[in-house]
């Protein structure tokens, strides 16, 4: 596409000295850099609008029926949330530090962090699917579909729907991550990436940070209520 | 009027321009240009619009005579939804940010392009995408439930809610990316020189749109994600049946949509600063107070959805402090109002068809803008909620803004979109149509709905027959002034006269610092800005640098003559 | 390229961050299975604020906010600000149904919720 749009006119004096990496329509490299960013940032502040639907659904409902989400949140594990809350910690870690090899240019150790991240990605969506089945297995579904025998209480249902959806959306979020890093580790050791540009590996980081940052709020909510 | 006289000014060079530079359905598929992907979603929009106008005139025909005229009382649930919600999601939301708003921001701020162009199209497609989505639904089942989709009727209907709302989710995504790209653009791209302070009053308006786009759409993805869930699993949140809160459902989708209706608003307000600027000459009074005021609605329009839920189930309290903010968004409203009468006022006004467009704003907004306060006094919705006064209020506010706007905006940027002008007279006649079919529409509605006819029923009592038929004809005029707008503007696209670069002498940089059609790149160099959008007087561009020096016209000017300065 | 916003973090402050944020969790844990008797209600602020300061780490030093530019802080700042009008209307909304006396706090009842407890207003 660049082809089309640069066949036309004459602004060939702004390639010659530009970077490969650098896009025809920013005039520097630090304001595609910045743009990037401050992009990011913006679709992040969308992401957590999208989850803030769940948390004022939450908030409503446990309000009403505080004793019904101490009851229906002793199904959870809470060991297992909170292995997963450490794992995701883990890659939270291995992602920052992924980015500071990049800035370093240390491609090694941004590759090897970077497929750090996506295995600990791994291992999260692993223990989820056991806790998943685990449910699944005692008939524990969302709102109406919800059957299990050893706890029947009104309104037990929202509480596995919120968490159902919560941890579903989230869920989806891990494996949309797991594959923009898996594309970014395998852009880095193409070598994509240097000290000096290295804009795509920061901005996943912050998506995949925004990924914990949501899990942190959803461990205590959902899996500790006393 | 010296710009006027000012004839097809090319200088002989074989021109190169946006719309040439590449052919072909491919180059236009995969375009990363503003303004190509401006062009892409205006005959998107203008394709929603006409079916949601056929929609339109069926349910005004219908309602033509009480009893069935037309169509049985379930059609008329399917089509005054359809209409409703075709013109909301796939006309009134896009229609000024991505299509005018692609074309002209960034080239307003002195950019090449929006910060993301790849994204730019992706929104588009996304766009077609959720629309087609909604389609599938609409096509198999239809869709009752109204444009709000309340529940528990939107998860007990046997009609397609599920696909629309999936559609409506991923439209959302559209509208996001829209918003996303506009801030990131207005921070970041802007030409030296082009600081807040001389930012074209439209792109504060489309940067504060892109603000509500931003931070409520998210909130109805996940509303309509809930709701097809409800309808797919049961989740119960919403259903009552199962537990669920019907009110919180619209705590919900209010969150969003009455920021939306200022996703409407706030882009035409835009455009009529710009139209009210250039056509009076005067530079708009209290620049500032315009700008600002449009964040202000922005933040505030999210303090109050709650005056659509007074006779919901909605605690007093709630309804009473949502009826206090509702009145506050008056006070922004108002100082735009006012300071656009006053930009007009003693300004040497030139009474073009961009401008009837914005006079005919000034008389419809503030009708709704009214109405909307007298709804949001808690005491006075009790009664009107529901009724034919709401429907009026908010057709006076989005036909106003949505529509209004819009065909002023695109009549304003029209020649430079195509570089050609379009016939003056029929289009000062079909505005005149417009104006005086959409009141026939529009006001007996609110007298209807004080005598108590309840919105969204096919049938009336007889006594209601003469206003709703004046609505009806009403209906058919201001159908008439919109075929007579695709006509002369079809004619123009293929026979028009050329159009100077500067048609209009106005003062910012699409039609300063480009050509008569703009260049792939917009500028042949990245403009300097050393004046205000409005400083005509400092505008040598177009009124030459008053030593006599006879360059005048606006066609290429580089920016170098400024710069030296 | 040297400049404000690509400011490297050093990695033995990226370790004591994690470090913290593992403590942290394991407080939350703990102190969430624990019986604090009289102070039980304490439970859900406990909660959150640890929580909020654990997301406040990872904002500001993993994803570098600290020291970024203040229109990112700005972006994000307003998003949460956002998150809590929602909530707080929401729940105004919620906490205060029924006190025109003669609704219920929940409008619409479905059929076999009837048997319910609802000790919302009170
Ligand atoms: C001065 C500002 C405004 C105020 C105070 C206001 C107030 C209101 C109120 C109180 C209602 C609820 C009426 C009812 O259902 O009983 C309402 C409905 C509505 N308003 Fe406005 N409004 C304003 C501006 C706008 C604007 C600018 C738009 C769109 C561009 C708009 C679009 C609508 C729509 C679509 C509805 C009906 C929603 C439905 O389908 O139920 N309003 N307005
Ligand atoms: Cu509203």
């Amino acid at each position: 596409m660049a082809g089309v749009s640069e066949a036309a006119t004459g602004h060939a004096e702004a390639h010659a000295h530009h970077p490969p990496y650098l896009q025809h329509h920013f005039v520097s490299a630090e304001q595609q850099f910045d743009a990037a960013k401050l992009g990011m940032w913006i679709f992040l502040a969308t992401e957590i609008l999208l989850f803030s639907g769940m948390f004022v659904a939450y908030a409503v409902y446990r309000v009403w029926h505080p004793e019904v989400f101490q009851a229906a949140s002793k199904l959870l594990d809470w060991r297992l949330g909170g292995l997963n809350t450490l794992v995701l910690l883990a890659s939270s870690y291995t992602v920052a530090l992924a980015v500071h090899y990049a800035q370093l240019g240390d491609k090694k150790r941004l590759v090897q962090n970077l497929w750090l991240t996506v295995a600990l990605a791994g291992v999260f969506m692993v223990v989820k699917y056991f806790e998943y089945s685990e449910k699944f297995h005692h008939n524990i579904f969302p709102g109406g579909n919800y059957a299990y025998e050893g706890l029947q209480l009104p309104y037990v249902g929202q509480f596995f729907s919120i968490y159902f959806v919560m941890t579903g959306i989230h869920g989806l979020h891990v494996l949309v991550g797991m594959g923009v890093l898996t594309w970014i580790a395998l852009r880095a050791q193409r070598g994509d990436f240097s000290s000096e540009y290295y804009t795509p590996v920061e901005i996943s980081a912050l998506y995949w940070h925004l990924v914990d940052i949501i899990w942190i709020f959803l461990f205590p909510l959902l899996y500790l209520i006393h | 009027m010296a710009t006027q006289t000012v004839a097809t000014a090319t200088t002989g060079q074989p021109e190169i321009h946006y719309l040439n530079h590449a052919k072909g359905l491919k180059s236009w598929l995969l375009t990363l240009d503003h303004k190509r992907i401006g062009l892409l979603y205006l005959v998107s929009v203008i394709f929603f619009f006409i079916v949601g106008g056929i929609l339109a005139l069926l349910v005004r025909a219908e309602l033509f005579e009480p009893g069935q005229t037309l169509m049985s009382a379930e059609t008329y649930n399917h089509i005054f939804t359809l209409h409703g919600a075709i013109m909301i999601f796939l006309f009134l939301i896009p229609a000024v940010p991505a299509v005018l708003g692609n074309f002209a921001l960034p080239i307003m701020i002195g950019a090449k392009d929006v910060a993301f162009p790849r994204l730019n199209l992706a929104s588009w497609y996304i766009f077609w995408l959720g629309a087609l989505t909604m389609l599938v639904g609409i096509v198999t089942s239809g869709l009752d439930t109204g444009w709000t989709f309340y529940t528990p009727y939107s998860t007990m209907t046997s009609s397609g809610v599920t696909w629309v709302a999936l559609g409506v989710f991923i439209l959302g995504f559209s509208s996001i990316l829209t918003g996303l790209n506009f801030i990131v653009t207005v921070h970041k791209m802007r030409a030296p020189g082009m600081t807040w302070s001389r930012l074209p009053l439209f792109v504060w308006g489309l940067y504060a749109t892109s603000i509500v786009q931003i931070l409520a759409t998210p909130v109805l993805g996940i509303t309509v994600l809930l709701l097809a869930l409800e309808r797919i699993m049961k989740v119960g949140i919403f259903d009552p049946a199962l537990g669920g809160d019907p009110v919180l459902f619209q705590h919900f989708f209010w969150f969003y949509s009455h920021p939306a209706v200022y996703i409407m608003i706030l882009p035409a307000f835009g455009v009529i600063s710009e139209l009210v600027g250039t056509f009076s000459r005067k530079g708009i009074f209290g620049y500032k107070f315009v700008a600002l005021s449009s964040v202000a609605i922005a933040f505030l329009g999210f303090l109050v959805w709650g005056h659509h839920m007074y006779v919901a189930g909605q605690s007093a309290t709630a309804s009473t402090i949502f009826s206090l903010l509702t009145f506050l968004i008056g006070v922004p409203t108002g100082v735009k109002v006012l300071n656009w009468i006053a930009s007009l006022y003693r300004g040497s006004i030139w009474l073009r068809t961009p401008l009837l467009y914005a006079l005919a704003f000034l008389f419809v907004f503030p009708i709704g803008g009214f109405t909307g306060i007298a709804l949001g006094t808690l005491g006075l919705d009790v009664p009107l909620h529901d009724t034919y006064f709401v429907v009026a209020h908010f057709h006076y506010v989005m036909v106003s803004g949505g529509l209004l706007a819009f065909l002023g905006g695109l009549h304003y940027w029209w020649p430079k979109m195509f570089g050609r002008l379009y016939n003056e007279k029929l289009a000062q006649i079909a505005a005149l149509l417009i104006f005086v079919g959409f009141n026939v529409t529009f006001f007996p509605q609110f007298i209807l709905g004080t005598q108590g006819m309840p919105r969204r029923y096919f049938d009336y009592v007889p006594e209601f027959t003469t206003l709703h038929q004046l609505s009806t004809v009403g209906s058919w005029i201001l159908g008439l002034g919109l075929l007579l707008v695709a006509a002369y503007l079809l004619h123009s696209l293929f026979k028009g006269q050329p159009a100077p670069a500067n048609p209009w002498g106005a003062g910012t940089l699409e039609w300063t610092h480009t050509g008569r059609i703009p260049s792939p790149h917009n500028f042949e160099r990245t403009p300097v800005v050393t004046r205000g959008p409005y400083d005509y007087h400092l505008a040598e561009e177009i009124f030459g640098n008053g030593h006599g020096d006879e360059r005048r016209t606006p066609t290429v000017t580089p920016a170098q003559g400024q710069a030296q300065h | 390229m040297a400049h404000a916003t690509h400011h490297i973090i050093p990695r033995p402050l990226l370790l004591k961050v994690f470090l913290t944020l593992v403590a942290l969790t394991i407080i939350t844990a703990l102190t969430g299975q624990a019986d604090l008797g009289v102070f039980n209600f304490l439970h859900v602020p406990l909660a959150i604020g640890i929580a909020v300061i654990k997301a406040s780490l990872v904002v500001l030093f993993f994803m570098g906010l600290k020291y970024d530019r203040p229109v990112n802080a700005l972006a994000f700042i307003i998003g949460l600000l956002m998150v809590g009008v929602f909530l707080a209307f929401t729940l105004l909304d919620m906490l205060y149904r029924g006190d025109i006396g003669n609704l219920s706090p929940e409008p619409i009842r479905g059929p076999q919720i009837e048997q319910v407890e609802a000790p919302a207003g009170h």
